[in-house]
């Protein structure tokens, strides 16, 4: 809801990381603003499950690979 | 955030007022375990004892609050209440990152994922029917399933919203909501997952 209150900052990013900040922008059809609070969200909530314990794996269920994902 | 949304109390059917708040503490996870349970428990019984198959239980009855403590401090999780009497007459726990969107037309775009959504037992006509009580108040959950639906226009998902249905609550979220059932979710009980297109959320909100 467009109640909480909301602060400004500049982002700084290279020309690289500003592309793919606006292809996500555009295959997920939000705005860059958006993508980078769904990053923070999904950054804390992973790093919260890593830090009780739990892991982070991609599967590929095809060549049955899976592989854990360190997060920083 | 704290405002008046509308409800019908059903003894009257006069329109009333309660409050939506999102400010959830465990306290109020603490008043479904306290005050909830404790009726659904006894519908649940008396049913049984009747030799009816307890199907108008809800299914998520044992869903315990208490557990998801942890879970009001992540940003991906937004909690919202609806308060009348000083009484918690419906909860909802929604997601705005880790699911997508499965239509076709939309597939892997963003949404907000409705996790949980309960109203209190004394707003659920058949629950009550069977204690041989009047049920309290309508449109509780439509209500929460409506600030889901503004909370994904506010993210920039421009409505779109998804859920796993109890078998019980299909008639809810398909026929009252007029939401998309897409299918059975194998991973995921084989639960219907139901979905509203930005279209389907902006008929949702004109009602």
């Amino acid at each position: 809801m467009a109640d909480q209150a909301k602060r400004t900052m500049t982002l700084n990013l290279t020309d690289a990381e500003m592309r793919v900040l606006e292809q996500l922008s555009a295959q997920k059809d939000l705005s860059k603003t958006a993508v980078i609070r769904q990053a923070i969200r999904l950054y804390q909530l992973v790093d919260a499950r890593i830090t009780r314990g739990e892991k982070l794996f991609f599967e590929d269920e095809d060549k049955k690979a899976k592989s854990e994902l360190m997060v920083l | 955030m704290r405002i008046a949304v509308g409800l019908i109390d059903v003894s009257t059917g006069e329109p009333v007022q309660a409050e939506l708040f999102d400010d959830v503490t465990i306290e109020d996870f603490l008043q479904t375990q306290r005050d909830w349970r404790p009726l659904v428990l006894e519908a649940a019984q008396r049913l049984t004892r009747a030799g009816d198959r307890p199907s108008i239980i809800p299914q998520h009855f044992h869903w315990d609050w208490t557990r998801k403590e942890g879970d009001l401090r992540m940003l991906a999780n937004r909690f919202y209440g609806i308060r009348r009497e000083d009484k918690l007459q419906g909860l909802a726990k929604l997601m705005t990152v880790g699911h997508v969107c499965r239509l076709p037309e939309q597939a892997g775009k963003p949404l907000v994922y409705v996790d949980y959504l309960e109203v209190a037992p004394w707003n659920i006509k058949p629950l009550m029917t069977a204690l041989g009580r009047p049920h309290r108040f309508a449109g509780v959950g439509t209500r929460l399933v409506e600030i889901a639906v503004r909370l994904s226009v506010d993210e920039g998902f421009r409505g779109r919203l998804g859920l796993h249905s109890l078998p019980t609550s299909e008639p809810f979220y398909i026929n009252t909501c007029a939401m998309t059932p897409v299918g059975p979710d194998a991973t995921k009980q084989n639960l219907t997952w139901c979905e509203f297109t930005p279209a389907q959320a902006d008929g949702f909100l004109g009602r």
